[in-house]
């Protein structure tokens, strides 16, 4: 990671989190949710995007987290909960990667889908841990025997959560195992041919992707005081493969851009039929504005809003007088 | 970039993230401290949208106060409906959107799941909340002070079934269920209870099913195999097609099968036909076109407006806008005629008029409501599919 985009990451968290406390609550909500949404697509991008791993399995792996990091904070282990609801998703990911090391693109993804379903029947029979069909209720996290349960703080957690995986992912990828990633993704054989251990590649990329799912789905849990298994059902995985193919997949920031448009959309949209007074129409045509807006962004903008935003930057670098040629300025992907 | 010019952009892109974007209130209109404000979710779109009628019915009351009464106390309500599309986190969103940007003195959600996840919140914030679900899992006036649910739960409605059982000499009963919450949930509640066994009646089967069900036929080989006197469904319409289609199928009739008050729907009649003759629902509200006080009002409404749905959740709605309205007027009332300026002192003193509702004319949609128990009504009568129509065939039955 660039030293400069490190610093504009402290940044915008910074000032996030500054003006957190004078947020009201559907606000700091709004900055939780995309927080949330941002930590978990960075764990899918880490293992999609950047290892080439497709996995349809997100949303039960951030279920492991919400129901571990549930009955953790219930049983009194206050945030403590959140790495160990990474630590459990991490595991069932490592499991669920397991059968990586044979199949490969569409029959692995095929299989990711498998334990998506798998999981979510766990999470309605496994009652004493789970609770089952009516969903597990979240005592607030306490510490030092105050509980957290105001939304300005977990919109603040959850962004201080965000930055940490964000600079954890940036620093991984300069490292020989993030570099592997990369090749594994583009051939398999040529990482062989590299001396790059593949299995061993693909054991720690959904290491710490699982990781990285269980604490959004640990923050989820806390946050919305619920886990249920509809709230972690294969359509929420749909959607954070959208993310990270609206945002820009492998690249590091496209997944917060791409979360915090699959996030804020339909709310935009409500928005706007507030505005010309015709909400009904628009709630419903919401979701066929969401469905076509993917479909546009697949057909004139695959690499996603990271391109779109590298386009921008290189038009007002290219338009100053002295500007760095656009070659100069393109990051690698 | 430089590392100055990096720290420019960043500082710009935050605040514009963070105070721009998420303004409070952006896009919301601006909020008088002397207005009445309701704010409603339900799924507009989502999968149970073929209910929404509850959600237009409460919103179009309101409405109705507004074009025809002068509001509530001379004041217009300012009703807000949104979509919260059966999902977990956008009810959640919209809920805090209610309680702070629109500052509502009522809220009215949606999911079971949702009133769950929030009901600490909702005490916490001191917010009268009308929940449409019937889960007896958010009936608690200790508890739960500020939720209040439409009538009966749905184990009290299988428990009006069984009754009705009861009475016409049957011995045994079977349960169908899809495996959702709220399938399984009241389902689970009655059996450990022992309320089947108390009412003096066998079980003879349960069966679950998954809720996206396209075919029953194996289910109900099963079920003739046990030969009940009754079968309660405790499923929305879609999966009582299949099951009443299945049914035919292997020769059961659709007599045999006793549906909860989800399963009043005009789809029934209209894509069953003659193998829908004979089903029977339970009934707790008055069908759209009933000849009540209530229908008048509706239908000088609709001179002037067009009513999205017009059905028997419709009905619920408009039932739950009265009780609403009756609790917010009252408040006013016992105010001085004024509106609270303080909308905290304005929610807790809504929330006690609610409490304070007995014996409330509603227009006929229920016999009366009584608030005190937070369930508006403990009253059904068994409703059956006669001529492609949902007729009352039994008296009002009480669920206590």
């Amino acid at each position: 990671m660039k030293r400069a985009h490190f610093i504009v990451g402290v940044a915008v968290a910074a000032a996030v989190l500054a003006v957190t406390p004078f947020l009201d609550r559907y606000v700091a909500y709004l900055v939780t949710i995309v927080a949330i949404s941002s930590i978990g697509a960075l764990g899918l991008n880490l293992l999609t995007g950047l290892c080439g791993q497709i996995s349809f399995a997100q949303a039960a792996l951030m279920g492991i987290g919400a129901y571990t990091a549930g009955n953790l904070c219930n049983a009194g282990l206050g945030l403590f909960a959140i790495p160990l609801g990474g630590l459990a998703a991490a595991t069932a990911s490592v499991v669920i990667g397991l059968p990586a090391l044979r199949l490969r693109g569409l029959y692995f993804a095929i299989a990711t889908l498998a334990a998506q379903f798998i999981l979510e029947y766990l999470f309605k029979i496994l009652e004493p841990l789970t609770h089952g069909i009516s969903g597990l209720l979240i005592r607030p996290p306490t510490v030092l025997g105050f509980a957290i349960q105001d939304d300005r703080a977990y919109a603040r957690l959850a962004v201080a959560l965000l930055f940490l995986v964000w600079s954890g992912i940036g620093v991984l990828r300069a490292t020989n195992l993030g570099r592997s990633f990369l090749v594994v993704r583009e051939n398999e054989i040529v990482a062989r041919g590299m001396g790059i251990d593949v299995a061993r590649t693909k054991f720690w990329a959904f290491l710490l992707s699982g990781f990285i799912a269980g604490i959004a789905g640990a923050m989820s849990g806390i946050a919305s005081r619920l886990a249920n298994p509809e709230a972690f059902s294969f359509a929420l995985s749909v959607d954070y493969v959208a993310m990270i193919i609206v945002g820009g997949q492998g690249t590091l920031t496209g997944p917060l851009l791409g979360a915090a448009f699959v996030t804020l959309l339909p709310e935009a949209i409500q928005r706007i039929g507030e505005l010309f007074n015709t909400p009904s129409i628009l709630s419903a045509l919401r979701e066929f504005a969401f469905g076509m807006l993917i479909i546009l962004f697949l057909i004139f903008e695959p690499l996603g809003l990271m391109a779109v935003v590298r386009k921008l930057r290189l038009r007002l670098t290219a338009s100053k007088p002295g500007g760095k040629s656009p070659a100069a300025t393109t990051e690698a992907v | 970039m430089s590392i100055i010019r990096a720290l420019k952009v960043s500082v710009l892109a935050g605040t514009l993230f963070a105070a721009g974007a998420f303004a409070p209130g952006s896009g919301s209109t601006a909020v008088a401290a002397q207005d009445v404000s309701v704010c409603l979710w339900g799924t507009i779109t989502g999968p149970d949208a073929i209910l929404n009628g509850m959600s237009y019915g409460a919103r179009d009351y309101f409405e109705y106060l507004n074009q025809f009464k002068g509001g509530i106390a001379g004041q217009k309500v300012r009703t807000l409906l949104l979509d919260g599309r059966y999902k977990l986190d956008e009810e959640l969103k919209i809920y805090r959107r209610c309680v702070d940007q629109e500052q509502a003195v009522f809220v009215s959600g949606w999911s079971t799941g949702a009133v769950k996840a929030l009901r600490d919140q909702i005490a916490q914030d001191q917010i009268p909340f009308m929940a449409q679900s019937h889960s007896s899992e958010v009936l608690d006036p200790v508890k739960l002070p500020y939720i209040f649910i439409p009538g009966p739960t749905y184990e009290q409605q299988m428990v009006i079934a069984l009754r009705a059982l009861k009475q016409q000499g049957g011995k045994t009963v079977a349960v169908m269920h899809p495996d959702n919450e709220y399938g399984r949930g009241p389902v689970n509640v009655v059996r450990q209870s022992g309320l089947i066994e108390k009412t003096g009646l066998k079980l003879a089967d349960t069966i679950e099913f998954p809720f996206d069900t396209q075919d029953l036929t194996a289910q109900m080989l099963r079920l003739k195999s046990r030969n009940p006197d009754m079968v309660y469904v405790q499923a929305s319409t879609p999966q009582l097609l299949v099951i009443l289609r299945d049914a035919a199928k292997v020769g059961l009739p659709a007599k045999l099968f006793v549906g909860n008050m989800y399963n009043i729907s005009a789809a029934i009649p209209e894509q069953l036909g003659k193998g829908a003759e004979g089903f029977r629902t339970i009934q707790i509200y008055a069908d759209f076109g009933a000849d009540i006080p209530a229908m008048k009002e509706i239908d000088a409404f609709r001179t002037k407006n067009e009513i999205a749905k017009q059905d028997v959740y419709y009905m619920k709605g408009w039932f739950q806008g009265i009780v609403m309205a009756k609790a917010i007027e009252n408040a006013i009332a016992k105010n001085g005629g004024k509106i609270p300026d303080d909308i905290r002192s304005f929610r807790k003193a809504v929330r006690t008029e609610m409490t304070s509702l007995r014996s409330l004319d509603v227009g006929g949609i229920v016999p009366e409501a009584n608030y005190d128990t937070h369930q508006g009504t403990t009253l059904a009568r068994i409703a059956e599919i006669r001529d492609g129509r949902y007729v009352p065939v039994s008296d009002w039955i009480d669920a206590r």
